[in-house]
């Protein structure tokens, strides 16, 4: 059934103008204000303060360092699992049941979860606890409140979408492929690591890429993980629009964080429409 | 399998189970201290009480922000279908030109930092004059959710067979009637699987509405955030653990009514 054009824009009509009402005309608020000073007169100021010492650049770099762990982390947890999910389960019983592990974190919000690790993390919380049960260490380790912290409690948020990502890529592998590669004698150490391997790359690329956009955004993860003591971007734009009132500063803040987010979308679909089984992955 | 194969496996099979279980610790920990008899959250959990979930259920304020948030995800997924499901059929069964943008567009909120989006919502109610208010907060996450529907009704409708819609128009059936009578089913678990989504990451969120809540105005989760940060107690545990059975509830329904493994692989 085609839907002849004039009813196709009417259907999209009243959607369109909510969106472009509520999602495009805002944004379109933030970049203006971004380059306004509080009396509204055009001026660059804003984003030369955010260049002008190091804090801001500082806290970009922190940002970027913890995405970057807690993207690393996400891949070296989330890969195996999509793959023993996808390759290793047989029954459908028990590949639901991985599923189930999978999504219930993502149901659960942030907090909720943060609040989690803030239990197993605190001094007298089951990592110490275990730690010293086993004469690790005598007396317990400031693990909350650090770097450390904030790359697990990031890294448990991001694990499910680097295993649904990677999981959907992996599905779409032709299994002749791998089975054709066994029989010609490559060990499944081989096969894994030159058919099923590069064949995921692009889900793995695309996983990355949704796992580090949420990890740069990320704000209450490292709010509740940090007790305040780190600043990531996302902490340092809450701050300026919710505490500050300052929201032309708060605006370069927030389109500084959308062109890095953009720059690192595009890079990643350059490299993923290059990939053979690339658009797969993004349209999957 | 070889020796060297065994042990691969093995391996590959402890680590993801640690993985799994990393998963599962931090929600089952938080279940666990909510029945506390102590004043203070300890683990493993000493006796078993209902008092904290008592002392929450008294509480009015934490019933007004679950009350909030319930009517919020629920209007919200609302006018998500009602936009998500039009958009989805004009994108796959119009020759308009432009739908590629348009596709672009809805799914966007997806992949941008939803603080930002939050902040460009307050600045932008702010002109209007409607910040902090009910509004503010529901098309915001009208706006977040509506991509969960987009794409899973696009995918029904991309996998589906035509010549069913066609066989019904050709034996005298209307446009509505083949739209309700055939397109509705089939698309219908996506539609399902969409609409959960939605609910539940309207439901969780804090990044977007932080920015135009109000001490009378507050949905759960951002009340628990802002409590989180200067108190815990087995209370905190209890509400915590409450959001977590809304989740296995919701879990259970989508691999009920859709099948887990289906929806997982669509969802990324």
């Amino acid at each position: 059934m085609r839907i002849r054009n004039f009813w196709a824009a009417l259907l999209i009509g009243v959607p369109l103008a909510f969106m472009a009402a509520f999602f495009l005309v805002p944004f379109g608020v933030v970049v203006i204000a971004s380059f306004q000073d509080k009396a509204g007169a055009w001026s660059l100021a804003n984003y030369a303060r955010i260049l002008g010492d190091s804090y801001y650049p500082n806290v970009l770099y922190v940002t970027f360092k913890l995405s970057l762990l807690a993207t690393l982390m996400s891949f070296l947890i989330g890969y195996p699992i999509a793959y023993y999910i996808v390759a290793v389960v047989q029954s459908r019983a028990a590949r639901r049941f991985c599923y189930i592990l999978v999504i219930m974190p993502l149901f659960t919000s942030n907090i909720v979860r943060s609040f989690g690790w803030m239990i197993l993390l605190g001094r007298q919380g089951l990592v110490n606890t275990t730690l010293m049960t086993l004469g690790l260490t005598e007396r317990p380790v400031q693990i909350l409140f650090t770097e450390l912290s904030i790359v697990i409690g990031l890294t448990y948020i991001l694990v499910p979408f680097m295993v649904l990502t990677v999981a959907g890529v992996l599905q779409t592998i032709d299994r002749s492929l791998v089975e054709a590669s066994l029989d010609l004698g490559a060990s499944r150490f081989a096969t894994f690591a030159r058919v099923t391997f590069p064949l995921s790359l692009p889900g793995v690329v695309a996983g990355s890429l949704i796992v580090f956009t949420l990890a740069v955004s990320a704000y209450v993860v490292p709010s509740i993980m940090s007790g305040g003591r780190t600043v990531v971007m996302a902490m340092s734009i809450f701050e300026q629009y919710g505490s500050l009132f300052d929201f032309n500063f708060g605006a370069a803040l927030a389109v500084g964080l959308l062109v890095v987010t953009l720059v690192l979308i595009a890079l990643s679909l350059l490299f993923i429409e290059r990939q053979p089984s690339g658009r797969q992955a993004m349209n999957g | 399998m070889t020796l060297s194969e065994r042990i691969g496996r093995f391996l590959l099979v402890t680590l993801v189970w640690a993985g799994l279980a990393f998963l599962a610790l931090p929600l089952i920990i938080i279940v666990a201290i909510s029945f506390t008899e102590t004043e203070y959250l300890t683990f493993p959990p000493v006796g078993f009480t209902l008092r904290w979930y008592e002392r929450f259920l008294a509480d009015t304020s934490y019933l007004d922000s679950i009350g909030l948030s319930a009517s919020l995800a629920f209007a919200s997924t609302a006018i998500a279908v009602l936009i998500g499901v039009p958009v989805a059929l004009a994108i796959t069964r119009s020759t308009l030109p432009g739908m590629r943008i348009v596709n672009t567009i809805f799914l966007a909120p997806l992949i941008l930092p939803t603080i930002v989006i939050g902040a460009a919502l307050l600045q932008y109610a702010s002109i209007l004059g409607f910040a902090r208010s009910y509004t503010a907060l529901l098309v915001g996450h009208v706006v977040i959710v509506v991509p969960y529907i987009l794409r899973t009704v696009l995918a029904s409708l991309a996998r589906f067979d035509r010549t069913l819609e066609e066989a019904a128009l050709d034996l005298g059936a209307s446009g509505f009637s083949t739209f309700f009578l055939v397109t509705l089913p089939i698309i219908k678990p996506g539609l399902v699987a969409g609409a959960l989504f939605a609910l539940i990451i309207s439901w969780i969120n804090v990044e977007l509405s932080i920015f135009n809540t109000t001490a009378a105005l507050m949905p759960i989760p951002v009340k628990l955030f802002n409590y989180v940060q200067y108190s815990i107690d087995p209370m905190v545990a209890a509400i915590s653990a409450a959001t977590i059975y809304v989740a296995i509830v919701a879990v259970v329904l989508l691999d009920v009514m859709v099948g887990i493994d289906r929806v997982a692989a669509s969802q990324k």
